[in-house]
């Protein structure tokens, strides 16, 4: 107990200063982690606490997720966000993919390694795009359709390699009918949850906290993932009123979410050797494949590559999502990887978001004075 | 795209954005974000790189009130509402800081409704409002009268009471 207030306050004081510095936080809370826990100094051990502490934050942020689903905007807006995720999909997953399998990790361990590599921090993206004042620019709309192609992308990725010895036909049968289910009660019970919603009393917090979990205790009756059972009911809710629901769910995912982030740390085995050479060289892979999947979508989205500095910048950070599939199926090297690639990217990340606009009029610049000394008979 | 045309858009897990061009061909993009933080763009024509400024609710709402034209003062406020239903009303809504001419004198005895034809609806004291005064209310140094009534109204009421 005394070793989880510890976490807590040192992630308070830390939230403090990322805030005040603007920087992402998740990097140091996974640091504090790793320093207070068994691969530091051992002030902090996991325990029953921590465990349903993390095991909530990781549900509530996939049910935020859930809640963020705007499946009919992403059907209106089909060739953008397709064109874009698809390059971005195939270039990260398959960089990634192809690394991971090449230090030596086997198949499964490479697949979620290269899935954590390829999915980019919604939060922090967005976070950086308003932060940074460029909401305006026509690359951040394109980003921020990309996260929203990612967050598809991972829920698919969840529900095959979750499925364990599950037949997948069956078991995308389930999640099927689960979902038909949940959209069924959002639909005919809209008015009583709307009811509930908006009073301003307890029940709407007590509501939601309620409906999540109790969703979740479902998944072992049904056999369908915890994970998938929450993305499903946020996505339900969020043919209701997903603002409101967002405001009573945010109190218990923001302080859970920092929790799980870091014991997430705190766990994590550094004594199985890890070469830091591998590590290192993932890193920078991590940043070199958004800027390639980045050019790619730039030409082919915006036709100029400088655009897609622009996308680069803002989609390096390795962020929430990348962290949750190393805590729900990496173990001790690959969690260990992912954890150092989130770290290392978020940190880069937050600077190239800042000052990727000045490379771009840099480059840009550069290109223009080229002409200047050409002779003017040429004209 | 025509000039004038107004774009919304519902970005997920951002907010939303309204953006338009004008007739000269710059552009003015408003965002509000789910943090309740409002953005404002404009990029001139011909420029690469847009100037954002970050707002507040209130005071992006204190904008609104420039842009529609309503008096601001400096300490002063107003607000005119237009009901385009009632044969286009137009009700202007003004704060006055009373002067030391009426401090101690009653609603009653300013004679407000007969001279002007506005009406006081709140006054502002210490902090606390005092909503709908009766007649027999006293002004007191400090208080900040909220005032309703057409424009022509709200103009008499500065030039006949609030005279130092």
């Amino acid at each position: 107990m005394e070793g989880f207030v510890i976490a807590l306050f040192v992630c308070l004081i830390l939230a403090l200063i990322t805030k005040y510095l603007k920087v992402p936080p998740i990097p140091f809370y996974i640091l504090a982690g790793v320093l207070l826990g068994k691969s530091g100094l051992g002030i902090v051990q996991s325990d029953e606490l921590s465990r349903f502490f993390s095991e909530m934050g990781l549900i509530f942020l996939l049910f935020f997720m859930g809640l963020g689903l705007k499946l009919e905007r992403i059907a209106a807006n089909r060739s953008a966000v397709l064109t874009s995720g698809i390059i971005d999909l195939n270039v990260n997953m398959l960089i990634g993919f192809v690394a991971a399998y090449l230090f030596g990790f086997n198949m499964t361990e490479s697949l979620i390694i290269a899935s954590a590599f390829y999915i980019s921090s919604t939060a922090m993206a967005i976070t950086s795009l308003i932060e940074n004042r460029k909401l305006m620019m026509r690359e951040a709309e394109t980003v921020i359709w990309l996260m929203m192609f990612e967050d598809l992308v991972l829920i698919l990725f969840l529900a095959v390699i979750s499925s364990g010895n599950q037949n997948l036909v069956f078991l995308f049968i389930k999640i099927a009918a689960v979902l038909l289910v949940l959209y069924a009660f959002a639909h005919w019970g809209k008015e009583f949850l709307v009811s509930i919603l908006d009073r301003d009393d307890e029940l709407p917090i007590l509501f939601t906290f309620a409906a999540v979990l109790t969703t979740a205790s479902f998944a072992i009756v049904l056999e369908v993932p915890e994970t998938m059972m929450v993305i499903a009911l946020g996505a339900a809710f969020a043919t209701t009123d997903p603002d409101a629901f967002e405001q009573h769910a945010r109190p218990f995912k923001d302080v859970f979410l920092v929790v799980f982030f870091v014991f997430f740390g705190v766990t994590m085995d550094l004594s199985g050797g890890a070469d830091p050479f591998m590590i290192a060289a993932i890193c920078i892979l991590a940043i070199i494949s958004k800027l390639i999947s980045g050019l790619i979508t730039g030409i082919v989205i915006h036709g100029s590559a400088l655009a897609g500095i622009e996308i680069w910048g803002n989609t390096i950070s390795r962020g929430e999502f990348s962290i949750a599939l190393a805590a729900l199926y990496g173990s001790g090297l690959v969690a260990t990887t992912i954890a150092v690639m989130v770290i290392v990217t978020s940190i880069v990340g937050s600077f190239t978001a800042k000052y990727c606009s000045n490379l771009r009029r840099g480059i840009l610049n550069f290109g223009r004075r080229a002409p200047l000394h050409r002779p003017h008979t040429n004209r | 795209m025509s000039a004038m045309a107004l774009r919304s858009l519902n970005l997920p897990g951002l907010g939303t954005k309204y953006e338009f061009e004008t007739e000269k061909g710059d552009m003015v993009a408003i965002f509000f974000t789910k943090s309740g933080l409002i953005q404002m763009y404009t990029l001139q024509k011909g420029c690469r790189t847009p100037s954002a400024a970050e707002m507040t609710p209130v005071e992006a709402r204190r904008l609104g009130n420039i842009l529609t034209g309503a008096i601001i003062e400096a300490d002063q406020e107003s607000v005119e509402i237009a009901f385009s239903a009632l044969a286009d009303l137009r009700i202007t809504i003004h704060t006055f800081y009373v002067p030391k001419s009426v401090t101690g004198k009653t609603i009653e005895e300013l004679q407000i409704r007969a001279k002007t034809g506005a009406t006081i609806i709140a006054v502002c004291r210490n902090d606390k409002n005092i909503i709908n005064p009766p007649p027999a209310f006293a002004f007191e140094a400090g208080d900040a009268a909220l005032v309703i009534g057409e424009s022509d109204q709200i103009k008499r009421f500065e030039r006949e009471i609030m005279v130092d």
